[in-house]
């Protein structure tokens, strides 16, 4: 297991690595620059700010000068808001991201794995089909029309709940949280369902049907943990996606995470930024997919034998 | 249930709550550029003098009394010994002096540097042309009398002194955290800030709020009624509304067009819509073929009804423009007019070749990503389908690749607009001196230029007006560029809000401001 | 935007599908899932109707109307015109032939580039496998949100590049579950039994690993579908979508976004298309995944 790790680390270093450096060369290559704005920026001040920032250095070295720094930990100042080091900027927006998310994922997955139960203990009747289509309205309305139904619904003609915030009052976190789960509540449905029917088809359950155990004890006891077993592997990407994926949803709902600085930087050339922000992300997909193998073997000790290829 | 809303502990507390648009860049002064910016160092900094937030008109503010001399070139001026920057030091003629001299070194890289070309030398100190800054026109003749130099007579100039580049910044609080002239704005932060506003920098989290606080030693501080206002950077402008809906908000930064109705009909008083100082346009690419032929950009000018796009698309209360200037700016106000007149264009476009738009190369309409950019282009693209018979692409492109093509002049026709710096006329027509970096159309016309140069020699108001029409009927008749419409500033504002006058600049500086409850009578209004 | 759930790439395939009586099965099932069957017909019908719009549209999609302006639907236009005076209806028809479009042509982007790496990678095997993998590996850890608006930042926008960014990001899972796929089958007994007999490697490929891997691509493909529509829907909502006049799905939804308070209808009608045109392409999914695989279907 030890190894399996390590191994799965050592191989994260050079794909980052990749990463890095196409996105550096797609920052670089896109039009524009970092000090582009409607008053025209007369020359000389062009001039001085890309010296200042080494901006009219080949690429060659931006490029090596940044590997550089990096190694250090270093990942330099932002250019939009030149106070402030994208280091302290994702630190900021990190906590609030990951609550969003963890709070999404909940959602998800109370959502998804009760109505994948409930479609898998009675398949191809109603007790499938509607409990299924619920969950898929989250995919269906995309987030940024759920989330305002949500808000005018919930915040603004019941006022029952803040229309926007990140823990200014109380409540406020619900609604996006809510928006962002439900997007992610028909994938974990999907293959709930799908992994329940398969563990309910074998043996060991007809086996234990047959002894006269109550319903419930044979699904949550025993289908259960084999049954979640692709929802665990989907965990992941999920959560990666989630943290990727929460952009509208700080738009939206005002929540100073992570996500809204991940597109905004690439809107504004700060390249430091989004090379910073693009690192941050990547790592954490790599991250969640090797928890998320190591989950699955865990849970399925078949695989421990195998070499822990993937797919 | 939902629990005390910001706007009810508000009033209570004088916590005004202000929606401001995006994530300030930095707070400094001199080289900031943003309006998000500009409205929070509004409450932390004040100039030599300040406006009337009515009139408009030109009020003391560090300085107590200035002198303007016969050819009005010399200007001195005398401050008050209470002036104070928040760590008690009294504000100096010299903190002036360092603050101007700072926003010239060309390695801090202010892009406001153009502001101070009225000064004598300015020009050329920052174009480093001379490295002396005792040739520039700016003295300190001792701690309290500043006397500034001018290269021609600038009857706009004490409204210069309004703006946030010519604020005064600390020398010393600067130094402590890097070099003069490094642009870094950590000396912004709230533990390191210094300021002689109304207010003082009390705490500031990244993308959630800036808050600032009353500031005991301004000099003023007597009048000033509120003891905290929070900025919120809220860069959807549906979640505004809906904050301010949810009295999450006092103040908003704007108003969804197509919400302006329904506050009409509903909530009329907390709906704000005034003229505002900028100019909504696009630009022809002279250089192109066909936009290099005057019939054409004619053609194209006379067929727009700006009627209809103001009323059925800006919905927003904005003035049909043909002129770049909006009317009555500082008592200015143009009369070329390129009508509407659809029968006019299609003969113009016959002339230039192209009867009933036969042959004429379909042409690139470009614009940066924006809901309303996106529907006014929509609406003009059936208008020259209509009337003209020609076929338009439109392309929608983000903010950098947008100007990075059209500072290359690497388009056909762009969105553009221009928001006033200062009250007066130059600042619009300024732009489209050849060789302007505004300029970016390739048009420019040497009889232009030279109206505009003769204008910066005399002192003479009408006679100054005169020469500025002249200029400005060239280039409406050539048209490099097609004015739309003229802005209006849209804003909902709680009825609990006092001491907010509306001008065409939208400044509203915070120290006149307070919060109270409207009165019955008016109440009951509000509830209908 | 959810990434398609790496579980799919599990499903089951074990089985040989090689006979042609196994197929005839798993059409009989799905013939016998009323839900997807339902799928299939609506989605039959989209299409017909997104083919013959140019001929049944009762307005003109881009020409405008200011002074009649947004109105609700009523019997001159079923289901109303836009803050332009443009026949909603009318839009929405043309803009399924855009959304439909985009799902059918990248899904097909996806579909090839997904399909040929994965069966080379699996195929061939050892080192070329390893580094096949590894790219998509990589490729998996670029934040892929970026990744698009850079595309569509550097080259500019338009259709066939959507296509293309699109495809270019869903080809990863495919790839993964056909070279699992290709895995799998190349050490089944038969195959082997099959070398021995003397066919040749096209032989194998086309009587043993493409009936294989049909299934689970047949299936995967009908849930990459709904993805690319709701990512086109997403990069509408950012502004970088299909550009006026045209119309598609996601434009018509982020447009109605702006307004629904205002004029519900605008959002509600092409939410409703796109609603209906998501549930029952997921609904076939399920269902041919369930006639394919017999054993997840039993109960």
């Amino acid at each position: 297991m030890f190894e399996f790790v390590l191994k799965r680390v050592l191989q994260a270093i050079p794909v980052l690595w990749i990463v890095i450096t196409v996105a550096f060369l797609f920052v670089h290559a896109a039009p524009g620059g970092p000090f582009s704005q409607e008053r025209a920026v007369p020359p000389e001040v062009l001039k001085a700010l890309n010296e200042r920032y080494k901006l009219d250095q080949p690429l060659l070295i931006q490029y090596s000068d940044y590997l550089r720094n990096l190694a250090r930990g270093d990942l330099g100042p932002s250019f939009k808001y030149p106070g402030r080091t994208v280091s302290e900027i994702i630190l900021a927006g990190m906590p609030v991201t990951f609550e969003l998310g963890f709070y999404a994922l909940l959602v998800a997955l109370a959502v998804g794995i009760g109505a994948g139960i409930l479609a898998a203990t009675r398949p191809n009747t109603m007790r499938d089909y509607l409990p299924m289509s619920l969950a898929m309205v989250g995919i269906c309305l995309p987030t940024y029309v759920l989330g305002p139904l949500l808000v005018l619904f919930f915040g603004i003609r019941l006022e029952w709940l803040p229309v926007s915030g990140w823990g200014y009052l109380p409540g406020d976190k619900i609604l996006p949280s809510m928006t962002l789960g439900l997007a992610y509540a028909a994938y974990v449905a999907r293959l709930c369902r799908g992994g329940m029917l398969e563990i309910l088809s074998q043996d060991f359950i007809r086996t234990a049907r047959a002894k006269g155990l109550p319903e419930t004890t044979v699904i949550y006891k025993h289908a259960l943990r084999g049954g979640l077993q692709p929802v665990v592997s989907f965990l992941g990407p999920a959560l990666a996606g989630l943290l990727g994926g929460s952009f509208v949803i700080e738009t939206l709902f005002q929540i100073p995470g992570l996500g809204r600085y991940y597109v905004q930087a690439a809107f504004n050339r700060d390249y430091t930024l989004v090379l910073g922000t693009t690192i941050f992300f990547s790592t954490l997909i790599l991250v969640f997919n090797l928890l998320a193998d190591i989950a699955t073997v865990w849970l399925n000790p078949r695989l421990r034998q195998e070499d822990g290829a993937r797919a | 249930m939902r629990s005390e809303s910001n706007v009810e502990v508000g009033r209570q507390k004088q916590i005004l709550h202000f929606g401001n648009g995006d994530e300030p860049q930095g707070l400094d002064p001199t080289i900031v550029t943003g309006i998000p910016e500009w409205h929070i160092i509004q409450a932390l900094f004040e100039g030599l003098v300040a406006k009337d937030p009515a009139t408009l008109e030109i009020r003391p503010g560090v300085a107590e009394s200035w002198t303007i001399s016969g050819d009005q070139k010399i200007y001195t001026f005398r401050l008050r010994r209470e002036a104070r920057w928040s760590d008690g030091d009294p504000v100096t003629a010299g903190d002036f002096v360092f603050t101007w001299k700072r926003a010239l070194i060309p390695t801090l890289g202010n892009p406001y540097a153009y502001m101070f070309n009225c000064i004598r030398g300015a020009k050329t100190f920052f174009e480093g042309r001379n490295p002396d800054f005792g040739q520039v026109g700016v003295k300190a003749l001792d701690d309290r009398t500043l006397q500034v130099e001018l290269e021609t007579p600038t009857p706009y100039f004490l409204q210069l002194l309004d703006h946030h580049s010519y604020y005064p910044v600390q020398k010393k609080t600067i130094e402590k955290f890097g070099a003069v002239d490094e642009p870094n704005m950590r000396w912004t932060r709230p533990e390191n800030i210094v300021g002689n506003g109304p207010f003082t920098l009390k705490e500031w989290i990244l993308n959630r709020v800036v808050i600032v606080e009353k500031n005991p030693l301004y000099w003023d501080a007597a009048r000033v009624k509120l003891w905290q206002i929070y900025f919120y950077p809220i860069p959807n402008a549906s979640t505004e509304e809906r904050m301010f809906r949810a009295q999450q908000l006092h103040v908003t930064d704007r108003v969804p067009a197509d919400k302006l109705a329904v506050y009409r009909e509903n909530d009329p008083d907390s709906l704000h819509v005034t003229p505002y100082l900028g100019t909504y346009f696009y630009r022809l690419n002279s250089n192109v073929k066909p936009l290099d032929d005057v019939r054409v950009r004619r053609a194209l000018a006379m067929s727009i009804d700006r009627r209809q796009l103001v009323e059925k698309i800006a919905k927003g209360g904005q003035q049909p423009a043909y002129t770049l200037t909006p009317p009555n700016t500082a008592g200015y106000t143009s009369y070329a007019k390129l009508p509407h007149d659809a029968q006019k264009a299609q003969e113009l476009l016959a002339e230039a070749g192209y009867p009933g738009g036969r042959g004429f190369p379909r042409l690139e309409l470009m614009y940066n990503t924006d809901e309303l950019h996106r529907k006014v282009a929509t609406a003009i693209q059936q208008m020259w389908k209509k009337s003209l018979n020609i076929d338009i692409t439109l392309l929608s492109q983000d903010w950098k690749v947008f100007m990075d093509r059209e500072t290359h002049l690497h388009y056909q026709m762009s969105r553009g607009s221009w928001i006033g710096d200062y009250l007066d006329p130059t600042t619009f027509l300024d732009m489209f001196i050849a060789g302007s970096g505004n300029n970016r159309t390739g048009w420019s016309n040497p009889r232009y230029d030279e109206l505009l140069k003769q204008a910066t020699r005399t002192g003479d108001r009408e006679e100054r007006y005169a020469l500025l029409r002249a200029a400005e009927a060239i280039l409406v008749e050539e048209a490099p560029i097609i004015p739309l419409y003229t802005y209006t500033q849209m804003r909902l504002i709680s009825t609990d809000l006092r001491g907010w006058d509306h001008n065409v600049l939208d400044q509203h500086p915070f120290k006149y401001l307070y919060l109270e409850a409207p009165r019955e009578a008016e109440r009951k209004i509000e509830r209908h | 935007m959810p990434e398609q759930p790496a579980g799919v790439a599990a499903m089951p395939g074990r089985e040989a599908m090689h006979s042609p009586s196994l197929w005839r099965d798993a059409g009989l099932r799905l013939a016998r899932n009323r839900l997807a069957m339902i799928g299939l017909i609506v989605l039959a019908f989209m299409v017909v109707l997104a083919l013959l719009t140019p001929w049944i549209a009762p307005y003109s999609y881009e020409a405008q109307d200011l002074e009649l302006g947004p109105v609700a639907p009523a019997p001159a236009h079923w289901l109303g015109t836009d803050i332009f005076g443009r026949d909603l209806l009318t839009r929405i028809l043309y803009g399924s032939r855009v959304s439909l479009a985009v799902g059918f042509l990248a899904t097909a982007v996806a579909l090839t580039i997904g399909v040929l790496w994965g069966a080379c990678a699996g195929y061939i095997g050892g080192g070329a496998d390893a580094v096949m993998m590894r790219i998509v590996d990589i490729l998996y850890a670029l934040p892929f949100t970026i990744f698009i608006i850079l595309l569509m930042v550097v080259f500019g926008q338009n259709i066939l590049l959507l296509f293309f960014a699109i495809g270019a990001v869903e080809w990863l899972t495919m790839a993964r579950i056909v070279r699992g796929q290709v895995l799998s089958v190349r050490h089944q007994e038969y195959i082997e039994a099959a070398v021995t007999m003397g066919l040749s490697r096209w032989q194998i490929i086309r009587r043993h690993v493409i009936p294989n891997v049909l299934g689970p691509v047949i299936v995967y493909t009908t849930l990459t579908i709904p993805n690319v529509i709701l990512l086109e829907s997403f990069l509408s909502f950012l502004g970088l979508g299909v550009q006026p006049p045209a119309s598609s799905w996601g434009v018509l939804i982020a447009y109605g976004v702006e307004t629904m308070e205002e004029y519900p209808w605008l959002l509600f009608f092409p939410a409703a298309t796109l609603s209906l045109a998501l549930f029952s392409l997921n609904f076939l999914g399920d269902g041919l995944r369930d006639a394919l695989d017999p054993r997840a279907s039993k109960d």
